[in-house]
C-alpha cells in the first residue's frame, strides 16, 4: 500500500472538473482567529485556493483542526476572511442573497428543539419567502424524503441524533438548492443512514446539484465524492479527482470469476514470465457495510430467520 | 395629584415649542451627531488596522450592506422570526411570570388597606406598577438572553445561512418578544381593571333610623346622619338629601374616600326600605383646561413668581397669607356652549405653614373670579379651607349668588366676551403660604371614560415594555446573555434616572459629581459643607468635570423612562390627553428606530460562528 500514498510535496493537480460552471471560489483565503485583545491565536487557514463548479460532489479532507469547518463557515459567511475572498455563485460570501441557492447541514443539525419537523421546514421555507402552499408540498416531500412521516408531529427534543441528522438534511433541501454544503453528513447515522446519505448525495449529484462536503470519514469521502482538497494545519496539501489520485499507477489489478487452481498458477507463471512481481492473488473480502446491508435486507425479507450469509 | 411636567400640544413639541426647537429637529439633530461620531471612531480604529484607504472601503460597505439590510427587509422573515420567537418564549416558562401575578393580585388585599383616603389611587397605583414591572423584568430576560442562547447552541447557523438579513434578525427578536410581552400585558390588564373595580364595589347599609333626625349632643351640636360602615368608612347624608330621599326616592351621600353612592327608597309592604348603589366616582378620568398663572407679590404688584420657601418643591411658587399677594389664573375659551351647566374648578393647592396653627384645621384661602376686561368689578366667590393632598372641588352655576349675596350670571356678569375667565387664589391666615402652580387650579371640562384612561396608562408600560425588548436585542447581538441582560437593567435604571444624571452632567447636583462624592464619603463630610483647598480636592473636581462631558452624552442618549411613565395620571384619575400619549409614543419610536439599527448594524459586524 506504500505505493497508494499521496506524495504530499507534489505540485497540486487541477484535473477538469465535471463542469465548467465556477460555484465556488476561493482566493488567497485566510483566517487567523484572535483573542480579545487582537494579538493572534490560531491560523486557522492559509491562503486557500479552490474552484468547485456546478454538478460535482466536492470533499473537503482532513483532521480535526485542519480547517475544513473554517472553509465552510468562511464559504457561508459565518467568518470573516482575515485575508483573500471566498465567493459563492461570483458573490462574496457576506452577501445574503447567495443563500437563496445555498443549502447548508451543519455538523449537528443545530435546530429548535421545541418545534416538531412540519414546524421546523415551515420556519426555514418562510426564511425562503415562500408562498405557504409552496412551502406545505416542499414539508410533505422532505418529510417523505426523509423518511420522518411517522414522527412529524414529534417535537425534535425527542428524536435520535440520526432522526436529527435527517430532518436537518431536509431543512438544507427545503428551497431545492443548488449548492448543498454538508458537514460530516454521515455523523450520526446507522449504516443503513449512511447508506442512504450517500445515496442521496450522488443522487442530488445526478440532478445537478453541486455538492460541497467535509468529513473526516475516508470510506464516505471515498464512495461519493468526484474531486477532494485534504487540508493539514490550515494548508491546502492536495486537490484532484479522487479516483484519480487513489489510482496506483504501477500496480495491475485483475478481478476474475470461476478461475480453478490450474488458470490461477498459469497467471502466476505469466506475471513471472513478464518480470512482474506478483502482490497478492487471494479471495476478495466484501466491507462491514456491505455485509451489514445485505443481513438487514435479508431480515427485513425473511423476519424471525436468521440471516443467510455466504462465508 | 399635580402635574409636574406640562407638556405642550403634540406639533408645537414635535415642531417647535416657543424659542426651543421642536423634538423633532432635536432627533435628527442627535441622531447625526451620534452617526458622525461613530464615524469617526471607527475611521480611527479602522484606520490604526488597516490604513485609511481600507477603512474607509469597509465603513462604505457597513454602511451599504445595513442601508440595504433595511430596505430589502422581508415581512415575511420578520414574521418568521417573530413567531419562532413567541414559540421560544413560551417554551421558556414565561407564563409563569403571569402566574406569579395572578398570585400577587390574590395576596395584594392582605397589604392594602382598603381605609386610605383614595382607596382607588391606592388599588390603580398598585396593579399598574406591579404588571410595569414585572413585564419589564420578562421583556429584559427574554430579550437578553435569546440571541446569546442561540449563538452558543448554533442554531442561529441554520437560520443565517439562509437569505435572512441581520436586519431581520434583530427585528423579528424584538417584535416576537414584544408580541409575547403585549399579550400578558393585555391579559394583566384585563384582570387588574376587574380586580380593581371588584376590590372597591361595596355597598353601605342603611336604616330608617339612620335618617332619623338626631338628638343634639351636651355641647349643643346635632350629629349628621349617616350610612352603615363597610371598608372602614361610612357616608354623611346631608338634611337636604333625606328630604329629597322623602320626596323623590333619590338622593345621594357625601363623598367620602374619593366616592358616593345614590340612595334609591324602596317600599315595600308599607314600610320603606333604602338601598345604597354601587361607589361611584371612584375611578375618574378628568379632563382638566389650564390656564395660565401669574403671581401678585405682598405689595399687590404683578409678580412672575411668589415667594420660595426653600427646596421643599421647588415646582411651587408661594403666596403670603394675610396680604395682599395672590396666584391669578387666566382661562380663555370659557363659553356657554363648552359648559352649559356652569363650571367645576378644582384645586390642588399646597400649604406651608410656618407656625403650627390649628393643625387639624386647613387653612383658609378665597376664590374671587374676575372678569378681564373688568379689572375693576371682582366677585368674590366664596372663602375655602385648602385640602392639602386632595383635590378641592368647587361648582360654579351658571347662576349664582357671591359672598355678598348678588345674582350673578356667569357668562355676562364673569366671563368676558370672547370667553376669559380670571380666577384670583389668596391664602387669607397671616404668616401661612399657598404654593401654586400653574396646574394647580383647572376648569374640569369634562370627564374621560375610566377604562379608556386605564387601557392609555397601560400603551405607557407598553412603550416602556418596548423600549426594554429593543434594547435587550440591541445588546444581545454583541454581548453575552448576562452581560446584556447588565447593560439592558443599565440603560433601564439610567433611564429612570435621566434627571439626576443630567443634574450631574450640568454640575448642579449638592454635593459635586461622583468622585467628589466618594471624596465626601471617605471624608465623612455632608452635602454643603466646603472640601479642603489641597491637591486631593481639586483632582476630584478635575475629574468630576472630565467625567461630566460622557454623563451629558449619557444622558442625552438614554429614554427618560420616568417621564414615560403615566400610572399617576390613572391613579390620580386625570385622562391621558391624546397629546400626551402621541408625545409617548413618538418618543419611544424616537428611540426604538436607532436602537434598531445599531442592532441591526452590531450584528452585521459580528462573526456568527467562532
Amino acid at each position: 500500500m506504500q505505493s497508494q500514498a499521496v506524495a504530499l510535496d507534489a505540485p497540486i493537480a487541477a484535473e477538469a472538473p465535471v463542469g465548467t460552471d465556477v460555484v465556488i471560489e476561493t482566493r488567497n483565503l485566510s483566517k487567523i482567529y484572535r483573542d480579545f485583545w487582537g494579538r493572534q491565536k490560531v491560523r486557522a487557514l492559509k491562503a486557500l485556493d479552490l474552484v468547485v463548479r456546478r454538478g460535482e460532489i466536492f470533499g473537503l479532507l482532513g483532521p480535526n483542526g485542519s480547517g475544513k469547518t473554517t472553509t465552510i463557515k468562511l464559504l457561508l459567511g459565518l467568518l470573516f476572511p482575515t485575508s483573500g475572498q471566498a465567493l459563492v455563485f461570483g458573490k462574496e460570501a457576506s452577501d445574503v442573497t447567495k443563500n437563496e441557492r445555498i443549502g447548508y447541514l451543519p455538523e449537528e443539525s443545530y435546530l429548535y428543539k421545541f418545534l416538531n419537523a412540519e414546524e421546523t421546514l415551515d420556519f426555514y421555507g418562510r426564511l425562503f419567502d415562500m408562498p405557504a402552499d409552496v412551502r406545505r408540498q416542499r414539508t410533505a416531500e422532505l418529510i417523505h424524503l426523509v423518511k420522518l412521516d411517522w414522527a412529524k408531529q414529534r417535537q425534535l427534543k425527542e428524536y435520535s441524533k440520526g432522526m436529527t441528522r435527517r430532518i436537518g438534511l431536509a431543512q438544507a433541501l427545503i428551497n431545492d438548492p443548488e449548492l448543498i454544503v454538508l458537514d460530516e453528513p454521515t455523523t450520526g447515522l446507522d449504516p443503513i443512514g449512511c447508506r442512504e446519505m450517500k445515496d442521496l448525495i450522488l443522487e442530488l449529484r445526478d440532478r445537478g446539484k453541486t455538492v460541497l462536503m467535509c468529513s473526516h470519514l475516508l470510506a464516505d469521502v471515498q464512495d461519493v465524492c468526484d474531486r477532494i482538497a485534504i487540508l493539514h494545519q490550515g494548508e491546502l496539501k492536495e486537490l484532484g479527482r479522487v479516483d484519480s489520485l487513489l489510482k496506483i499507477r504501477d500496480v495491475t489489478e485483475i478481478r476474475a470469476s470461476g478461475l480453478n487452481d490450474a488458470a490461477k498458477e498459469e497467471i502466476r507463471s505469466v506475471i513471472a514470465r513478464h518480470n512482474g512481481q506478483l502482490v497478492s492473488m487471494d479471495n476478495p473480502t466484501s466491507t462491514l457495510e456491505e455485509l451489514f446491508l445485505s443481513i438487514v435486507q435479508d431480515s427485513e425479507a425473511r423476519p424471525g430467520r436468521r440471516a443467510r450469509v455466504e462465508g | 395629584m399635580i402635574i409636574e411636567n406640562e407638556f405642550p400640544p403634540y406639533f408645537e413639541w414635535l415642531l417647535a415649542a416657543g424659542l426651543t426647537p421642536g423634538a423633532l429637529w432635536i432627533w435628527l439633530l442627535t441622531n447625526f451627531l451620534l452617526l458622525v461620531a461613530g464615524l469617526l471612531g471607527s475611521f480611527i480604529f479602522l484606520t490604526v488596522r488597516h490604513g485609511p484607504a481600507k477603512s474607509g472601503d469597509l465603513i462604505f460597505k457597513a454602511l451599504a450592506g445595513v442601508t440595504d439590510d433595511v430596505v430589502h427587509t422581508s415581512p415575511r422573515r420578520v414574521y418568521a422570526l417573530a413567531r419562532l420567537a413567541v414559540q421560544e418564549a413560551l417554551r421558556r416558562r414565561v407564563l409563569v411570570g403571569f402566574m406569579l401575578f395572578i398570585l400577587i393580585l390574590l395576596f395584594a388585599g392582605w397589604f392594602l388597606d382598603p381605609g386610605r383616603t383614595d382607596p382607588a389611587k391606592l388599588y390603580l397605583g398598585f396593579v399598574i406598577n406591579a404588571t410595569s414591572y414585572l413585564v419589564l423584568f420578562l421583556a429584559l430576560v427574554l430579550s437578553a438572553f435569546s440571541l446569546p442562547a442561540d449563538l452558543q447552541s448554533k442554531t442561529i447557523y441554520t437560520v443565517v445561512t439562509k437569505p435572512v438579513r441581520p436586519s431581520e434578525v434583530v427585528l423579528g427578536r424584538t417584535l416576537g418578544f414584544a408580541a409575547v410581552s403585549t399579550g400578558l400585558l393585555l391579559v394583566m390588564g384585563l384582570f387588574s381593571y376587574v380586580f380593581v373595580v371588584r376590590t372597591l364595589d361595596h355597598a353601605h347599609t342603611l336604616t330608617a333610623d339612620d335618617l332619623a333626625p338626631k338628638a343634639p349632643t351636651e355641647k349643643g351640636l346635632v350629629p349628621p346622619n349617616k350610612t352603615g360602615t363597610t371598608a372602614r368608612h361610612r357616608h354623611v347624608i346631608k338634611p337636604d338629601q333625606i328630604e329629597l330621599l322623602a320626596q323623590e326616592g333619590h338622593a345621594e351621600t357625601e363623598p367620602e374616600q374619593g366616592h358616593y353612592h345614590e340612595i334609591t327608597a324602596v317600599s315595600r309592604d308599607g314600610e320603606t326600605e333604602y338601598r345604597l348603589g354601587p361607589p361611584l366616582g371612584q375611578l375618574r378620568a378628568r379632563v382638566p383646561v389650564y390656564g395660565t398663572l401669574m403671581f401678585r407679590d405682598r405689595g399687590g404688584k404683578p409678580a412672575e413668581k411668589g415667594i420660595n420657601v426653600g427646596n421643599e418643591w421647588t415646582y411651587h411658587s408661594y403666596i403670603e397669607g394675610g396680604s395682599p399677594a395672590a396666584g391669578i389664573w387666566k382661562f380663555t375659551g370659557v363659553t356657554r356652549d363648552g359648559f352649559p351647566n356652569g363650571i367645576v374648578l378644582e384645586l390642588s393647592i399646597r400649604v406651608f405653614r410656618t407656625f403650627k396653627g390649628t393643625i387639624d384645621q386647613p387653612v383658609l384661602g378665597s376664590i374671587t373670579l374676575r372678569n378681564p376686561t373688568k379689572p375693576n368689578e371682582p366677585i368674590t366667590l366664596k372663602n375655602f379651607r385648602a385640602a392639602e393632598y386632595a383635590i378641592d372641588r368647587h361648582e360654579i352655576p351658571a347662576q349664582f349668588k357671591d359672598a355678598n349675596g348678588r345674582e350673578i350670571d356667569l357668562f355676562r356678569d364673569v366671563v368676558s366676551d370672547d370667553g376669559e375667565l380670571e380666577i384670583e387664589i389668596r391664602c387669607l391666615e397671616r404668616s401661612q403660604f399657598y404654593g401654586l402652580a400653574r396646574p394647580s387650579v383647572y376648569l374640569l371640562r369634562r370627564e374621560g371614560t375610566p377604562w379608556i384612561n386605564f387601557a392609555k396608562g397601560y400603551v405607557a408600560i407598553w412603550l416602556q415594555m418596548l423600549l426594554v425588548t429593543a434594547f435587550g436585542v440591541m445588546w444581545s447581538t454583541f454581548l453575552n446573555g448576562p452581560v446584556a441582560m447588565l447593560a439592558t437593567l443599565g440603560s433601564i435604571v439610567g433611564g429612570f434616572f435621566v434627571s439626576f444624571l443630567q443634574n450631574l452632567a450640568l454640575n448642579k447636583s449638592l454635593g459635586g459629581g461622583p468622585v467628589e462624592s466618594v471624596l465626601r464619603i471617605s471624608q465623612q463630610k455632608n452635602l454643603t459643607e466646603q472640601l479642603e483647598t489641597d491637591v486631593t480636592s481639586a483632582v476630584a473636581v478635575m475629574l468630576d468635570k472630565i467625567l461630566r462631558i460622557p454623563l451629558f452624552v449619557v444622558s442625552r442618549i438614554l429614554p427618560n423612562f420616568q417621564e414615560l411613565n403615566d400610572v399617576n395620571y390613572v391613579a390620580d384619575g386625570y385622562n391621558i390627553s391624546g397629546d400626551l400619549l402621541a408625545i409617548h409614543l413618538t418618543t419611544g419610536l424616537g428611540y426604538f428606530i436607532p436602537v434598531m439599527l445599531l442592532g441591526f448594524l452590531f450584528f452585521k459586524l459580528r462573526e456568527v460562528a467562532k
